[in-house]
């Protein structure tokens, strides 16, 4: 009945980082005893030229129609050993991998434990691919168009790249112009460039350029489609519906930043000295450093690390903000040579090109630098009374010297932290990428494929991403571009075909899938009276499969048979490896 | 106790999938009871692989999804949930504990969240003793 | 049919736990009576003839050519019969829901045999037992030793007992589905491959369900078919009663549906499916309109008996198979 099938299986050693904690050559050779497995090895690296050299050569000497690895994530080299399969003749939907490096080697610390562990998990692995089916990968042409989403300096910059290569550009900023955050800036770090005059000519250009559309006061609902094909409707501030189509999308939506009027001890809102960072560039904009009363600050206090590194606001660091808080300590040296300038610090994050000497060179402009405990003991801010001679009093245990302080103040700057966009998750809804638990949009990869989402044609860039300087966000913007040119230069791309299929035989017709959809792909056939699964729409998410009652619906390469007999697998061999 | 349950885990690939794998890159340690298939969204979970799984033995299922509202699939998740619940209700008619299903969020960046979670509902699962349904299944008469 | 010069073949019905519908559904094929007569000796059929046990366990291996057994498989007779006919036949049909998935006598499999015995022998209303007899396999008495077949534990269906060939669903079958495949027997017809479900449609019932159908299968609550008014025309999903209708195989003719009641599943269902309790709790749970788990829970609230709904004709046939204790 069930034909014979020849499964290869290959153990990686990942070096040390499997073979340590794992016995590979045990898991090969018990393996080795599972029906229609015909050989089972292991290998040092199979990620590796030779590694996969080894799969391709053993396809074709033993003439194996399938291939099991069993190594690290699938979602770091499925696509590698893929493509190996596919070299040596394969259809790479005959390809199984079993995950023993992220989840086993090193989660666990007891050898015969990962090992037993390591040989369920490829037991599993065996005996879902003996229903694995080869699927046809469909190659589809790229709609050389882009939409980028957000024209801040990372949108305007990833805009004009395309742009300036010929490649059309839909560009959908949500406010009534182009720039972000970088057009409320008066002076960058450490170079202390002016920001107008990086930004506006950038604009100039963008407007310029007949390849870019830009349109403002927009917002974006929902994306239709996948890699090459996308298609959006927006409504621009001029309320007339507008139809796009573009083959990628760049999401440069930016960040906002923190509202400190959540932290007690500031007193933001209520004592009328205390000020954003972003508050304070505006008067830097202006060239008047005023307290609301009107006159010259004699003291002035920069708070770091508000909202930032400390576990009831945001743990992360929000990279940008110390040099920030340094370059605000030196236009107010020039400024106000006369002022007192508190930096109030938890450490000073200094990485980058130019930025440790900037530090440096700051330090010695007669700034006192006062150290607090960011994560048990923030500083209060009060109003001072009359003969304190300032208007505010800032009290904490200095760090360095161990002395409880008080530090004077006429005018506070709060170094806000920077977070995800109000709308972040909008956006993420809309162009389907991930995010992080703290709202910022996760990368493919976090070393390997930095811009590059977990959707096709989807790319991250900037502050959406996390909280970044001018220099990062604008390489990953251009990285972007270049991604896309590259493919756009291609002119196909190669589409997933993990889609959800009717069985129009068995389909009844009682529509309880219609509805499943997110993206509306399943309709019903009126004429037929079955369901159609449109493949183009289809993401693969397989819910229609798990809703259909008559098991008509069947989700490619995640079917019921291949699921089950995964779990068969898995659990055969939970207790011991059933020898055959 | 002393016997070592099996707990078979549907994971989302997006997610939850993603967060196992992070927890493996931090180098977390946590309890090797733990069996992951992975599954494109916790909507596809379908309740035959979790009859499935105690049919062959398992002492344990978790099903872990992307966080409500987070679905890389917009609502797969609520299909999951609103499954789990009415299969919590099915399972106290068949005699299993409610334990013996759990479902939770997991995200991507949530490592340690699952590595806590494997310990803890490890230890769930081990308190409850081997879960007799396979034996049963096996002896009928 | 059947021409005079063929050998007509050799028949027999059993009944296993059963009600006795499926033995009346052979009966009602009418008229067909004569067709079948002329084609088939009936050797074995116990609700209809008097031939004893011995008289099958003379007979020679494989000697009768078609057995329906229709009932599940309860008790030590049950089985014995199951496999004392699986020897002498050459095919062996799980006639009806029963023999097929474990049919309503499989309901018992929420309770142990300890639990009903209480309920029959001790705590029904009308029974006063005040020495606690319960049936015993064997009892001595001067005449000699007294047999009663053991009550088992658990109700199975025929294929977890024995080897079955074909399964021919319904709780009774549809009398000319019985027919048609007695015919295709007789006839010599290519028969399907061993295992298969004959005698129904692999479409599941909305496929001939004659209800207007849409894809707004949204639910807030559900009803039991008596706290709602039927409108008579949409389909029961979407009033919020349950059917079962979509993972059931059709063939019955959607009679119950005709009748305005929904689908219970005695047809059993469609390929490919292990679990079709599983597969309609799915697709239930997935109608549920709410997000939150508060608000699930009160919609699942609306199911009184989950288990014994979504399993009403397949508990001993499905992957889990009883109640544990």
């Amino acid at each position: 009945m069930e034909e014979e099938k020849r499964i290869g299986v290959y153990v990686c050693w990942c070096g040390t980082n499997i073979a340590k904690m794992v016995d590979v050559v045990d898991v090969a050779k018990e393996i080795g005893k599972l029906p229609n497995v015909v050989i089972a090895k292991d290998y040092k690296y199979m990620c590796s030229d030779p590694g996969q050299e080894l799969i391709i050569k053993d396809i074709k000497e033993h003439n194996l129609d399938r291939v099991v690895v069993s190594a690290c994530s699938p979602r770091i080299h499925e696509l590698t050993f893929r493509k190996a399969l596919q070299n040596a003749g394969l259809n790479p939907y005959m390809f199984e991998m079993a995950n023993i490096r992220e989840q086993v080697s090193w989660v666990h610390t007891d050898r015969g434990e990962a090992t037993r562990k390591a040989k369920s998990l490829v037991a599993a692995a065996v005996n879902r691919i003996t229903w694995h089916e080869s699927l046809d990968k469909r190659t589809v042409d790229i709609n050389p168009a882009t939409m980028i989403i957000g024209g801040g300096i990372a949108g305007i910059s990833a805009a004009l790249e395309i742009g300036n290569s010929g490649r059309k550009i839909f560009l959908i900023e949500k406010e009534n112009k182009l720039g972000g955050h970088l057009a409320g800036v008066d002076l960058t770090f450490p170079y202390m460039y002016s920001a107008d005059q990086i930004l506006k000519p950038l604009i100039k250009q963008v407007t310029n350029n007949p390849n870019i559309e830009v349109f403002l006061n927009t917002q974006i609902d929902e994306v239709f489609g996948y890699v090459g094909n996308f298609e959006t409707k927006i409504t621009p501030g001029d309320g007339k519906e507008v139809e796009l189509k573009f083959g990628n999308v760049i999401v440069a939506s930016g960040l906002k930043p923190y509202d400190p009027g959540g932290i007690e001890n500031y007193g933001y809102g209520k004592l009328p000295n205390v000020i954003t960072s972003l508050e304070f560039e505006q008067m830097l904009k202006k060239g008047k450093i005023v307290t609301k009363e009107g006159a010259e600050p004699k003291n002035v206090a920069i708070i770091h690390c508000v909202g930032s590194r400390n576990k009831d606001y945001h743990e992360y660091c929000s990279r940008i903000c110390c040099m920030t808080a340094l370059k605000f300590s030196n236009q107010l040296r020039s400024a106000l040579p006369d002022t007192n300038i508190f930096e109030c610090y938890a450490d000073i994050r200094s990485f980058g090109k130019g930025c440790e000497e900037f530090y440096a060179q700051t330090s010695r402009k007669d700034i006192m630098f006062l150290m607090f405990d960011q994560k048990n003991d923030l500083p209060r801010i009060r109003k001072a009374e009359t003969m304190d001679e300032c208007d505010m009093l800032i009290e904490f245990n200095e760090l360095l010297s161990g002395e409880d302080i008080e530090v004077p103040a006429d005018m506070v700057v709060l170094m806000v932290a920077l977070e995800a966009q109000e709308n972040a998750r909008d956006i993420a809804h809309a162009v389907g990428v991930s995010m992080c638990g703290n709202e910022f949009y996760i990368e493919r990869h976090p070393k390997l494929d930095p811009v590059a989402t977990t959707t096709d044609g989807v790319y991250v860039v900037g502050g959406c991403q996390s909280p970044k300087d001018i220099p990062d966000s604008i390489s990953q913007a251009r990285a972007a571009a270049a991604r896309i040119l590259a493919t756009i230069n291609i002119g196909q791309v190669e589409v997933e075909v993990t889609t959800a299929v009717v069985n129009e035989d068995i389909c009844c017709g009682c529509q309880t899938c219609v509805n499943v959809c997110p993206y509306t792909a399943i309709s019903f056939d009126e004429e037929k009276g079955v369901s159609v699964v449109n493949e183009v729409l289809c993401k693969g998410c397989g819910t229609c499969g798990s809703t259909c009652p008559t098991g008509a619906i069947r989700s490619r390469h995640f079917t019921d048979k291949q699921i089950l007999s995964q779990i068969e697998g898995l659990m055969s061999t939970s207790i011991e490896l059933q020898e055959v | 106790m002393s016997y070592e349950p099996t707990i078979v885990a549907f994971l989302c690939n997006w997610c939850s999938y993603t967060g196992a794998d992070l927890a493996g890159t931090s180098r977390m340690k946590y309890a090797s009871n733990v069996r992951i298939i992975r599954v494109m969204c916790s909507g596809r979970v379908d309740p035959t692989f979790v009859l499935s799984a105690f049919k062959e033995g398992a002492d344990g299922v978790l099903i872990c999804g992307c966080h409500p509202g987070d679905c890389h699939y917009h609502e797969g998740n609520y299909k999951c949930l609103r499954r789990y619940h009415l299969l919590q209700k099915y399972f106290q008619q068949m005699g299993l504990d409610k334990d013996r299903l759990r479902l939770e969020w997991i995200s991507a960046s949530e490592g340690r969240q699952f590595a806590e979670l494997v310990d803890s509902y490890t230890e769930t699962v081990k308190n409850l003793g081997p879960c007799k349904m396979k034996q049963v299944i096996e002896t009928l008469t | 049919m059947a021409k005079e010069e063929k050998p007509k073949i050799k028949m027999a019905v059993y009944w296993g736990a059963a009600c006795g519908g499926c033995c009346v559904s052979v009966l009602d094929v009418h008229e067909k009576l004569f067709d079948v007569v002329a084609a088939a000796d009936l050797v074995f059929w116990p609700i209809a003839l008097d031939i004893k046990y011995k008289d099958v366990e003379a007979m020679p291996d494989g000697d009768i050519d078609l057995t329906l057994y229709n009932g599940a498989v309860r008790n030590s007779e049950n089985e014995r019969l199951a496999k004392l006919l699986r020897q002498k036949s050459k095919i062996l049909v799980a006639y009806g829901s029963c023999a097929h998935m474990g049919g309503i006598p499989g309901l018992a499999n929420f309770s142990t045999r300890e639990e009903l015995f209480e309920r029959i022998y001790d705590t029904t209303e009308s029974t006063e037992n005040p020495d606690n007899i319960r049936p015993q396999p064997e009892y001595k008495v001067p005449e000699g030793v007294l047999e009663l077949p053991e009550f088992y534990n658990d109700v199975r269906t025929l294929n977890q007992v024995v080897d079955v060939d074909y399964y021919l669903p319904g709780c009774p079958p549809q009398t000319e589905r019985l027919v048609e495949v007695f015919m295709a027997i007789v006839t010599g017809a290519e028969l399907p491959s061993k295992g298969s479900v004959v005698g129904a449609l692999d479409k599941s019932q909305c496929d001939e369900c004659p209800r207007e159908k849409s894809d707004k299968k949204l639910v807030k609550r559900f009803y039991r078919p008596f706290e709602i008014e039927d409108d008579g025309k949409t389909c029961f999903l979407e009033q919020g009663v349950i059917c079962l209708g979509p993972a059931t195989r059709g063939g019955c003719g959607v009679r119950c549906i005709e009748g305005n009641a929904p689908c219970r599943g005695c047809y059993g269902p469609p390929p490919d499916v292990p679990d079709p309790g599983a597969k309609m709790m799915s697709a239930i749970a997935t109608m549920i309109d709410e997000n939150d788990p508060e608000a699930i829970e009160k919609v699942i609230d609306t199911i009184d008996d989950p288990a014994g709904t979504f399993y009403r004709f397949s508990l001993p046939g499905s992957i889990l198979r009883r109640k544990i204790t």
